[in-house]
């Protein structure tokens, strides 16, 4: 293996592994806001490392995505989400349906199944990306446990966006990006659901004067 | 061609025209002739479809083949259908002051849109295109779902859109890894989710991504499909829904989910032997069938008793598609026309009647043949064509299923779930215990079901319910339904037995 090969793969490595530390961060904090801007912080990561995977293989059309990256799940949708803090009465997460501890401990066994169920499907990777995959899948888990965790609508949002940015890193690691429309496809509704959600909270707060989902009990068996 | 860009255009066309439409009666008008030209151009498209094998154009962006082409049809009916039903539903809901008259052009607009996003799941060429689409009607009939914006149906689209959305980013993943395997084999990087270059290569595709990528497909569109154990959304938002609205989640969008699942496994069984995609199918075919089965006998609401038997008659098809073959596969895929027939049709019913009772409760609802005789009559229809019973269409279709699941060699190795159920009978029973089992559950629903709709049909009507039925243009597509119900339980017509073989013959790639 060339020197700049092992060297850019090790980079992307430690750029999706700042990705994950980023998931934990979230599950392990309990203020809205901090979890807002630690899910910009994720974007950011993820912006570098597609960037990174463009400049090392020159794929220009990564260069696109990461720019969509940073102006959409960096800049619009943080701040969306800071409003609807902003305009709510809550800022912290009391009820959790997992406390923080016991979370963490089951995202360190989501890791490792992660990195079990990839197993086989790993080498048939390209060089430079190979490890990404698991992180990539690691990180799906993590985003759909916060989303079970969590009971702020908020914070159920972020769960999703950190699902869709361990979707994005997989396609980058695992075939170097998604076909152009496509992205711009998926960058689309992505948008649209956090402006969705945006609504949603307002309404939720008119009807119900909370954005605990946990109140929504009306309709069961 | 010019069929294509009318089916895509129409409903964006029809959309943006009603955010500016005030009028109600101009809106109804431009939603009708919007679905009146979408039916003709897919009548065009069926021809050209049944002449030339498929349709690839704007760039290989659209494809259309005779499953497509088949769940367009669907498409097209239920949506001329709902169009109707919604000139008398919205404009008595607008009477009645349960709508703003200024909402019913928003109510229109996220309509169309929904409309838009099921045919271009249904057209795209692109796996990639296809999840953006179907993402696309999550979030176009969320606020559909909340309409009413009462805290019920607030708390219903909140449930549809986060489980929904969060079963959608698992398929993504799933697609992801589709092109994970293909891209190596295809090289070229924009073509290399497109079905028509998939199907061709697929048997090189390396199979343990595919089956991960399967799995992954499968539990995220089986969220929409509303598979038991992903369905809880399903009987919040059907029964909060607006019923048109339900009647399109329940007739059509389900089907563009399972038709999502169909193009996956077609590419999937190429590189594994058809027997991983048939035993998950059947898992959570027959997983569903059971769990709905029994829920039904506890339902004392009738909306969320249509929407239990939704998820019932989809593991019903899923079962069909899972044992799969010839017949297996013509009848699920016939299965998915009735359950859409048969569904819409029990959706406006429910409509009807939730305006004349003003209740949800099975309880609160008495001596509809009295007060309501179309609406008793048609309840009759629809209960005894979604329970299974002949002369009426879906009797045709679960008859099909079942005898291709008798059929089905069970004692084989390969169906590991059909050996897991039938493990403790004779060997030589072992390929019937399984149709025992579905049998079994299939006389539970017929009970439960038969006997809450009969409670609600017969009987004094409470004091206080106004007495008689005036025709209304939303018993049009009442009466257009139950003979079509009747109709397809006797003779298939021509055209639509040619799609729906040619159907069967691009799901088992021959």
């Amino acid at each position: 293996m060339p020197v700049s090969t092992y060297l850019g793969s090790q980079l992307v490595d430690l750029c999706s592994v700042l990705l994950l530390l980023c998931c934990f961060a979230i599950v392990a904090q309990r203020r809205l806001s901090a979890c807002v801007d630690l899910f910009a912080l994720q974007s950011a990561f993820l912006a570098a490392t597609a960037a990174l995977v463009a400049f090392l293989t020159g794929h220009r059309h990564i260069y696109f995505a990461a720019a969509l990256t940073i102006v959409i799940k960096v800049i619009v949708l943080p701040r969306i989400l800071r409003k609807v803090i902003e305009r709510l009465n809550v800022s912290r997460e009391l009820g959790m349906n997992v406390n923080i501890p016991a979370g963490l401990l089951i995202c360190g066994v989501l890791v490792i199944v992660a990195f079990f169920i990839t197993q086989p499907i790993i080498p048939l990777g390209y060089l430079l990306t190979r490890d990404s995959l698991a992180i990539a899948l690691a990180i799906i888990l993590i985003g759909f446990f916060t989303m079970i965790a969590r009971q702020k609508a908020i914070t159920q949002m972020v769960g999703f966006l950190v699902m869709e940015n361990g979707v994005f890193l997989g396609a980058t690691a695992a075939a170097y990006g998604m076909p152009l429309i496509v992205e711009l496809g998926v960058f689309f509704d992505v948008l649209v659901a956090g402006l969705i959600v945006g609504i949603y909270t307002h309404r939720l707060q008119d009807a119900f004067d909370s954005v605990d989902t946990s109140t929504l009990t009306v309709l069961k068996e | 061609m010019w069929s294509v860009i009318v089916l895509l255009t129409g409903p964006v066309v029809a959309g943006l025209l009603s955010l500016v439409i005030h009028r109600a009666r101009v809106l109804h008008v431009v939603n009708f002739l919007t679905m009146l030209a979408l039916a003709v151009a897919e009548t065009a498209l069926t021809r050209q479809v049944l002449a030339e094998g498929s349709v690839t154009t704007l760039g290989a962006l659209v494809y259309v083949d005779a499953l497509s082409d088949f769940i367009l049809v669907i498409i097209t009916a239920i949506g001329l259908s709902c169009s109707l039903y919604m000139w008398s539903y919205m404009d008595d809901q607008v009477a009645r002051g349960v709508i703003a008259p200024k909402r019913l052009g928003l109510f229109f607009f996220l309509f169309h849109m929904f409309l838009f996003a099921m045919v271009a799941a249904t057209m795209a060429n692109s796996l990639g295109v296809q999840w953006v689409a179907l993402e696309g009607t999550t979030l176009a009939t969320t606020f559909l779902i909340a309409f009413f914006r009462k805290r019920e149906s607030l708390e219903a689209g909140w449930k549809y859109l986060i489980l929904c959305s969060v079963g959608i980013a698992l398929a993504l993943f799933g697609v992801v890894l589709t092109y994970y395997s293909s891209v190596r084999v295809l090289g070229d990087a924009s073509s290399a989710l497109n079905m028509t270059a998939l199907i061709g290569v697929a048997n090189q595709l390396d199979p343990n991504v595919l089956k991960l990528a399967f799995i992954f497909i499968l539990v995220g569109y089986g969220t929409k499909v509303g598979l038991v154990p992903m369905h809880t959304w399903l009987p919040d938002a059907y029964s909060e829904a607006p019923a048109p609205i339900a009647a399109m989640l329940a007739g059509v969008l389900e089907t563009v989910a399972v038709y999502t699942v169909l193009r996956s496994k077609a590419i999937v069984d190429q590189a594994l032997p058809p027997e991983f995609t048939g035993n998950l199918l059947l898992t959570f075919g027959l997983l569903s069938f059971v769990v709905a089965a029994l829920f039904i006998l506890l339902q004392h609401n009738y909306k969320r008793l249509f929407a239990y038997s939704s998820i019932e008659h989809m593991g019903l098809a899923m079962i069909g598609f899972g044992v799969g073959g010839l017949v297996g596969t013509f009848g699920g895929l016939f299965h998915l026309l009735n359950h859409a027939l048969a569904k819409a049709l029990a959706f406006f019913v429910a409509g009807n009647i939730h305006r004349r009772f003003d209740t949800l409760e099975i309880d609160g609802v008495r001596g509809l043949a009295r007060s309501q005789p179309i609406t008793a009559m048609a309840i009759l229809v629809a209960g005894c064509a979604l329970v299974g019973l002949p002369p009426f269409s879906p009797f045709v279709s679960e008859l099909l299923v079942v005898s291709a699941i008798a059929a089905q060699d069970f004692a084989s190795d390969t169906m590991h779930v059909g050996r897991f159920v039938t493990m403790t009978i004779s060997d030589e029973m072992r390929s019937l215990g399984i149709v025992t089992l579905f049998l079994f559950f299939g006389v539970v629903l017929f009970g439960g079901f038969m006997y809450r709709i009969g409670a609600m049909v017969w009987g004094t009507p409470p004091a206080g319910i106004a007495q008689g039925e005036p025709w209304t243009v939303g018993h049009v597509p009442v009466i257009a339904m139950i003979v079509a119900l009747l109709g397809l339980g006797f003779v298939l017509p021509e055209p639509i037995r040619t799609l729906l073989t040619r159907a069967v013959n691009v799901v088992l790639v021959r």
